[in-house]
């Protein structure tokens, strides 16, 4: 059988592609932050799993270790983490509905100026959601972290 | 045989999954760390944060079977949901045979890694 020629790289913007701002809508925002927020989200993850694993050491590691993490910055750290795991898990729902069907409307003719039928309202709204769950979500968690 | 045939055959000839798959994997995983990822942060805030990170606190978590099963799952769900996303953002900046399958050997070595690295946390602290 012969096999389909696969050229060695396609996507030749790479991350620079990413962040290019010029072509920024909220689509392109909520992809750019779905996945820098998922690649945070891992570091802190594993960097969780490696703080937790001090207890196994007993009681002073584990203190000494919180002291570590237990100040002003890494309140404000975990604030972030706070924020960017509201977002990735809002927008992450909105993202597995639209690649079931839902919120995506029906099919229309491309007219001038060619806004596309499936970024439409529920979308948007959809990523401002997102935004805003993940604002209150650091502002809760602000309240809690510094005791306001 | 249609080239769409022939396509999904040369795929499916080098992966165990196919990306359909694969994506139901990520989707089922996130959406079931959410609710035990809510679970562990209420486990934070049913008492005073500070008291939530003491010492016996702690300690007290990891003898109940119950939340060291949450605790596994979250490892679990989160890896495999992390270090896939990983593999598909690094698959998306680069396409070639090689590559893909040097990502996948990569990102799936590190996810067994961090869940054996957490289990043995889990079952340390269970025992202690």
């Amino acid at each position: 059988m012969k096999e389909i020629e696969q050229p060695t790289r396609n996507n030749l913007e790479g991350i620079g592609g990413w962040l290019n701002p010029s072509r920024y809508g909220w689509e392109r925002i909520s992809y750019w932050f779905q996945r820098l927020t998922g690649v945070f989200l891992l570091i802190y993850f594993i960097g969780h799993v490696y703080e937790t694993s001090t207890i196994v050491n007993g009681q002073n590691a584990w203190e000494s270790f919180l002291e570590l993490t237990q100040t002003v910055w890494g309140h404000l750290f975990l604030i972030m983490v706070i924020g960017a795991s509201t977002f990735h898990s809002a927008n992450g729902i909105r993202l597995v509905f639209t690649h079931v069907g839902i919120g995506l409307g029906t099919p229309g003719r491309p007219d001038y100026p060619y806004s596309p039928a499936s970024l439409n309202y529920r979308q948007k709204s959809g990523i401002w959601i997102a935004l805003i769950l993940s604002a209150v979500a650091m502002y809760y968690g602000f309240n809690v972290l510094f005791g306001v | 045989m249609s080239c769409s045939e022939c396509n999904q055959t040369i795929m499916q000839s080098h992966t165990l999954l196919k990306e359909s798959q694969i994506m139901k994997i990520h989707y089922i995983t996130g959406i079931a760390a959410i609710f035990v990822v809510a679970v562990h942060i209420l486990m934070r805030l049913v008492v005073p944060f500070e008291q939530s990170l003491e010492y016996e606190y702690i300690i007290a978590n990891y003898k109940n079977i119950l939340y060291v099963l949450i605790l596994e799952s979250i490892l679990v769900l989160i890896s495999v949901h992390g270090f896939n996303g990983i593999r598909i953002i690094l698959l998306e900046l680069r396409q070639s045979r090689a590559w893909e399958n040097m990502v996948t050997i990569v990102t799936i070595s590190a996810m067994i890694a961090l869940i054996a690295y957490g289990t043995r946390t889990i079952i340390l602290v269970n025992g202690l």
